[in-house]
């Protein structure tokens, strides 16, 4: 009798703990952002006001964008796509140099630049199941070199590239535009794109095979889900988001070039697991990895503001990268769930 | 039968010895078709180019055959690099090559401890640590380059004293062949393959696994650091963001091990195939240099080398996969009629 009251009393004790970590894994990334947002308020008066805060957004938009569409990726259990980088500078140097027909031909071709090679990938890793991060980076090296010589080099200017044509102009304004009085376009797509993200991830069957897949493959597999076709389209909806991201980004530096984007895989893969996504898979959700993306805006404003060089700046946020990530691990392993 | 046994060990024999023949084709092509590229200048040139990926390459397969990703051997590599430069006026060579090299050897410590007993992914801790050292790097040197003010070393280390070995490669070459040795005949190098393969099962047979990571990550991190600093001696300066807008040596390094024929899964792998890749790689490069192409061909054949290999490692794991299950030998008695249908 009393083994038995204790053994209920530890399994409740153990389901409240459970509760507790599996809270902290999949949300605990809002902690730390508050934990900045009041420590920002305590160390400098400019923080906590409107225009810090859109600041603060829009600096991380094109990060948030890409890193939603790369942790389909990620939440399968293919780590993530080292071709981030090419296929934003290969879809904003498209859309650039389509952007004397007019601006809407330009995204459309820029976005379909960038879903070319998410379609390569999604059949190469999906199909015959190559190393995703092995076989991004190949695609990576073929696509820099052939960006490179298709351009000899050079970068190419949208207002230059439009002939005069009033569509210049505006690509060069989607990453400075304001819709709907002062919300900046990027952060709307953002918003709009995690909220997709979240849907998909959390509420369709896509996301619960993608769940499925992400955390036992072979499962899945016996279990009927078409995993090819599944994998293959979370490379797919990465391909799309990063083209967006890197017509935004090459918007906003006036130039498509082949250097665009560089360090962006690493980057969206550090929001993604700091938003609580684990390389394992089956793990997080898009919201979690928006507030990934806002910790480390965060970070670096309220850095800037007590006067930290960009150089210590790096050492900080490696520092609370791999502190972060760590707890992690260990509220995973202490749940019996030792594949973080 | 005796056909499909004699074929199946053609294919496996060139399974294991692509790099090889990879190697000899496309020097034999190189010397073939591109001018000015078969003389012993240009060779040493492309050893020379070679040694430091090769360097980097002998950490990066241990790490790699222990199953694990090493991300911050490029940012490792650059410290050793800037850390001789910048301490050579105050301390001498000899001082700062140690020191140097020692510098990475604590990176490595802190990578291994971290995934041994902080139990975090590898990909994770080295993609922190790449961040955290580049940081460091920086505060170091500035953001500007640096230079040396003696350059007696820099001469001596690159002049071929001996026909297409200068010390800086010899020394790299010695390396190489110490480390195969280490890991092909001692019990304990072989260790690391079993680690690699199973960990579980390493350590139920009595390997001290967390110890056998945090070596494997710490060799990473000297043999980069060791690099490096041989690289930026014999160029006589450092800068702090090598490979920035270029192509990274942390992904040349990782095509070539790849091509090379070590698995990510772990468990499987060899230095010397990962050296050899690395100097096929050098030789594509240089061959194509001759002919006057530029740096975005180069990037692009080596690319699409890499991308041939994992697409041949993917086919035959995608055609192994489709046949699991079956007995290939025995449908092909079936349809040679030694059996009837029943």
């Amino acid at each position: 009798m009393s083994t038995e009251n204790m053994s209920t009393k530890l399994d409740r004790r153990s389901s409240k703990h459970a509760k507790w970590n599996l809270w902290l894994n999949k949300f605990g990334v809002y902690f730390m952002v508050i934990l900045f947002i009041a420590f920002g308020t305590l160390i400098s008066d400019k923080f906590l006001t409107v225009s810090n805060f859109m600041n603060i957004i829009q600096a991380v938009a094109m990060l948030g964008i890409v890193a939603v569409g790369v942790s389909f990726i990620t939440y399968s259990g293919h780590f993530a796509d080292m071709s981030v980088p090419v296929i934003m500078a290969f879809s904003g140097i498209i859309a650039v140099g389509a952007v004397k027909y007019g601006i809407v031909i330009s995204i459309l071709l820029g976005i379909a630049a960038g879903l070319s090679i998410g379609l390569v990938n999604a059949f190469v890793i999906g199909k015959l199941r190559a190393n995703p991060i092995i076989w991004t980076l190949a695609v990576a090296f073929v696509m820099n070199g052939f960006i490179r010589w298709a351009y000899s080099g050079n970068q190419i200017y949208p207002d230059v590239e439009s002939k005069g044509n009033v569509a210049g102009q505006i690509f060069v304004n989607l990453s400075r535009m304001n819709v709907f009085g002062s919300l900046p376009l990027m952060v709307l797509v953002m918003f709009i794109v995690v909220i997709i993200g979240q849907i998909l991830l959390t509420k369709t069957k896509f996301g619960l095979q993608l769940k499925l897949i992400g955390s036992n493959y072979e499962a899945a597999k016996m279990t009927g889900v078409n995993v090819s076709r599944t994998v293959g389209l979370a490379f797919i909806l990465s391909s799309v988001t990063t083209s967006i991201g890197g017509i935004f980004l090459t918007s906003l530096a006036k130039v498509g070039a082949y250097y665009n984007g560089i360090g962006y895989d690493f980057n969206a893969v550090t929001a993604i697991v700091l938003g609580g996504m684990t390389l394992a898979g089956g793990r997080g959700n898009a919201i979690g990895v928006l507030g990934g993306v806002f910790t480390l805006g965060l970070l670096s404003n309220i850095m800037t503001l007590i006067g930290v060089d960009t150089f210590s700046q790096a050492i900080v946020k490696g520092i609370i990268f791999i502190i972060v990530v760590g707890i992690n691990a260990k509220s995973l392993r202490k749940l019996g769930r030792d594949d973080a | 039968m005796l056909n499909i046994i004699r074929s199946k060990n053609i294919s496996k024999w060139i399974d294991n010895n692509r790099i090889y023949l990879i190697f000899i084709v496309v020097f034999l092509l190189a010397t073939a078709f591109a001018p000015n590229f078969f003389n012993l200048f240009n060779l040493t040139n492309i050893l020379r180019g070679a040694s430091l990926g090769m360097m980097v390459a002998i950490g990066f397969t241990i790490v790699m055959i222990c199953g694990h990703m090493d991300l911050s051997v490029a940012s490792t590599l650059n410290l050793g690099a800037i850390l001789v430069i910048g301490m050579q006026p105050r301390f001498g060579w000899t001082v700062s090559l140690i020191a140097a090299v020692l510098a990475g050897g604590i990176v490595g410590i802190i990578n291994g401890l971290l995934v041994a007993k902080a139990k975090i992914h590898s990909f994770i801790v080295t993609l922190g640590t790449m961040t955290i050292v580049q940081g460091i790097i920086y505060m170091y040197s500035h953001g500007s380059s640096i230079n040396v003010t003696d350059f007696a070393l820099a001469d001596w280390i690159d002049k071929a004293v001996i026909p297409l070995l200068p010390p800086r490669v010899l020394i790299t070459v010695i390396a190489v062949a110490l480390f195969e040795v280490f890991l092909t005949r001692t019990p304990y190098g072989k260790g690391f393959y079993m680690v690699g393969g199973n960990k579980e099962t390493a350590w139920l047979a009595g390997f001290n696994t967390d110890r056998y990571l945090i070596n494997a990550f710490t060799i990473s991190a000297l043999m980069a650091a060791l690099g490096g600093a041989l690289f930026s001696i014999s160029i006589s300066s450092a800068v702090p963001n090598m490979g920035e807008k270029g192509v990274s040596p942390l992904m040349i390094v990782l095509a070539a091990t790849i091509i090379g024929g070590t698995s990510m899964a772990g468990g499987k792998g060899s230095i010397v195939k990962s050296a050899v890749a690395v100097i096929a790689l050098g030789t594509l490069f240089n061959g194509l240099n001759c002919f006057g192409t530029g740096y975005e061909v180069q990037i692009f054949a080596s690319g699409l080398v890499l991308a041939i290999v994992v697409l041949y490692e993917a086919f035959a794991l995608y055609k192994q996969d489709r046949l699991r299950g079956q007995r290939p030998e025995l449908l092909k008695e079936l349809e040679d009629g030694r059996f009837k249908k029943i």
